[in-house]
């Protein structure tokens, strides 16, 4: 059984007085333990996509089906719950709270979970250090560099094991080495843990980690591939 | 998210902005120092009022005087005689703890070479303690005196010396009561027949001056003032006036029938003391007894007055700090609203993390009511200081004035009533203030939010 499955899904926006159609009928399928990027030009409605998957947003039409529960019927205070247990999620850039230490950062979904300070404390140093910067735990965003902001995202996408990690051009600020470094880390991770990743990018070469890349062109998957990310593990 | 967790998180983004957070939290400092000072400022003023009154006599006690009965005057206007019967009706008032009745009589006594013009009153000796005889010196009448009596504070001032030049006597010294104790006074009475008795009293305990009301009389046992009245009344067939009415000087009332007149002044007792049970049933009592026809009143009659004036003033006071503290839950409100356009990203980020409606609203609530609670505990802080000033300057220059150990006038008092409304009222300020930014930063939706930078 998929983890994620979208139906049939429209999503239109009212911007002023017209109507945009941001997705016409996206029907995907994602399987457990999938690596899945997505691919596309700016304002080929990959984000919304991404966030109607995610349950981030209502779609005007169709069903997305998260382990077979129809997420988009569900009550807000519902599907927070569902965000708490399962889902992680890493956007662009300046997602971290500025007053919060590394470390606080990404304890934050344990947090609001009702998990003990000892305890999230421990576990947010363990994810960190995972990702090579556990002495900077205790600096607060502004006092890090963009790779190090993105590893803390990452940290604090995965320091609660969610079961699918949803990304929002991950890449998009970063170098070329750090980039590959933070893919392979993922490629790596959700691979061991057995976590399903879904990632939007309009960056060919980051695609290519992926087990399977989709292009979308104007609302519409235009076509499916397996990915290189074999190539690199 | 745990309460704990709420609470640090609320503190942090509090003093993120220290500049702000302080200039909010100043404003409710000065909100509720208005209202505290406004308030305290009506309750020392109903306190010292009622203070002073209880100077005056006591708020338990009502005075029935005897009736006074005009010739040619209605019979249904006429007041109530203030007979047994009368006594043992007024005992049966719901309310009423005892009744005292008692005679007066007036007369010339000398102290040793010093003359004057007192007030002999003759009351139940067991009946002192009760109706709030405070002694300074000696002791309160017994059961077995006959001439032993107990002095007002004041009594002591009514004495002067004739051969003294007349003029000084505007200006009384004012002598130490205790010079009364343990002295003899010889009293004269004299009836209408113009025949005099002398009595000698021994003064065996001086009140306090804490009893206004008493502080210009003598008391003496009931039985033996009872018979000095019947004296002063011997002869008496055409005046209906005051039984103690300075001797000799005859008020002629034609119309009145003689024998009638003298029997009704024998039945009647001067006046009765009725002690309450409570200040709070004494009004209502005086009430009932002129309703019933007695010529009644109470210190605790003029208190509704007093009550009535102070409840508006306050209300004034009250409305004026109310103003200034609706001026402040505006800034907490303002500042609330500044800091989610400040922080829509991190709302959002936050919700998209697994915060929930709730934990945002709560986030946002404990913040604002955060403000107020601080506001609210510097502003008590700063209101007992203010109270402090204010009762060491200006209530010092309105004090009384009665006698040099008087206390400075309490014009600002805090009860600690008011500390516990004024923390939870400015707390309560503060959640009601948050409301709205709160929802606000609810309904913004996680998506568009992230778009904001």
């Amino acid at each position: 059984m998929p983890i994620l499955e979208l139906r049939n899904i429209v999503k239109k926006y009212r911007v002023g007085k017209e109507v945009v159609t941001a997705l016409n009928g996206v029907n995907l399928s994602v399987e457990e333990g999938e690596f899945l990027a997505i691919l596309g030009t700016s304002g080929c409605g990959k984000t919304t996509l991404l966030n109607v998957a995610a349950g981030l947003e209502k779609p005007t039409r169709g069903e997305v089906v998260f382990r077979g529960v129809v997420l988009n019927k569900l009550k807000e205070s519902q599907k927070v719950l569902f965000r708490r247990k399962y889902m992680g999620f890493i956007f662009q850039f300046n997602n971290l709270i500025p007053i919060l230490t590394a470390q606080e950062n990404v304890a934050l979904p344990l947090l609001f979970d009702g998990v003990p300070p000892r305890e999230r404390l421990i576990r947010a140093i363990r994810e960190l250090d995972r990702l090579g910067i556990k002495d900077r735990r205790l600096h607060k965003p502004l006092e890090m560099s963009g790779g190090q902001q993105q590893r803390v995202s990452i940290a604090r996408a995965f320091v609660h094991n969610p079961h699918i990690i949803f990304a929002d051009e991950l890449t998009g600020n970063l170098d070329s080495k750090t980039t590959h470094d933070i893919m392979r880390y993922l490629q790596q991770t959700i691979r061991e843990r057995k976590q399903t990743f879904i990632m939007v990018t309009h960056d060919r070469d980051v695609a290519a980690y992926a087990d399977r890349i989709i292009y979308m062109i104007d609302g519409k998957i235009a076509s499916g591939e397996e990915g290189g990310g074999e190539q690199y593990a | 998210m745990k309460s704990y967790d709420l609470v640090t998180l609320a503190n942090r983004n509090l003093w993120r902005r220290k500049g702000r957070t302080f200039l909010t939290v100043l404003g409710m400092i000065i909100g509720t120092t208005a209202i505290v000072v406004m308030l305290s400022l009506g309750i020392g003023l109903v306190e010292s009022q009622k203070e002073q009154m209880a100077q005056w006599g006591s708020l338990n006690i009502i005075r029935v005087d005897q009736a006074w009965s005009f010739p040619g005057e209605p019979e249904e206007n006429r007041q109530r005689r203030l007979t047994d019967e009368a006594i043992e009706e007024i005992k049966l008032i719901e309310g009423v703890l005892a009744v005292s009745p008692a005679y007066e009589v007036g007369g010339e006594a000398m102290l040793g070479r010093k003359i004057g013009y007192i007030s002999l009153i003759g009351i139940d000796p067991g009946m002192m303690e009760l109706f709030e005889f405070n002694l300074a010196h000696g002791r309160l009448l017994n059961e077995g005196d006959k001439f032993n009596v107990v002095a007002g504070s004041m009594v002591i001032n009514s004495f002067y010396d004739p051969n003294m030049a007349p003029g000084y006597w505007e200006e009384p010294p004012q002598s130490d009561p205790l010079e009364l104790l343990d002295k003899r006074i010889s009293f004269t009475l004299m009836n209408q027949r113009q025949q005099k008795r002398i009595y000698g009293l021994n003064v065996v305990g001086v009140l306090s001056d804490k009893s206004m009301e008493h502080a210009w009389s003598v008391f003496g046992p009931l039985s033996e003032v009872k018979k000095m009245r019947d004296f002063t009344m011997q002869g008496m067939g055409s005046t209906p006036g005051d039984p103690g009415f300075p001797p000799g000087k005859d008020i002629v009332v034609p119309d009145m029938p003689r024998g009638d007149a003298r029997a009704r002044e024998e039945e009647q007792y001067s006046f009765a003391l009725v002690r309450t049970e409570d200040v709070s049933v004494t009004r209502a009592i005086s009430q009932e007894l002129r309703d019933r026809g007695f010529n009644a009143y109470s210190l605790a009659d003029s208190l509704e007055g007093i009550e009535e004036q102070a409840r508006q003033i306050q209300a004034v006071l009250g409305g004026i700090g109310a103003i200034t503290l609706f001026v402040a839950a505006i800034g907490i409100t303002n500042t609330m609203v500044m800091s989610i356009y400040e922080r829509t990203r991190e709302i959002a980020i936050m919700k998209v993390v697994g915060a929930s409606f709730a934990d945002v609203r709560a986030l946002f609530l404990a913040e604002s009511s955060m403000i107020g609670m601080l506001g609210g505990a510097f502003g008590i802080g700063l209101s007992y200081f203010l109270s402090y000033l204010l009762n060491k300057y200006v209530g010092a220059m309105m004090s009384p004035g009665m006698g040099p150990e008087s206390a400075p006038l309490q014009i600002s008092l805090i009860p600690p009533w008011l500390v516990l409304f004024a923390l939870i009222f400015s707390m309560g300020i503060g959640l009601l203030s948050g409301l709205y930014p709160a929802n606000r930063a609810i309904r913004l939706d996680p998506i568009t939010a992230m778009r904001h930078l």
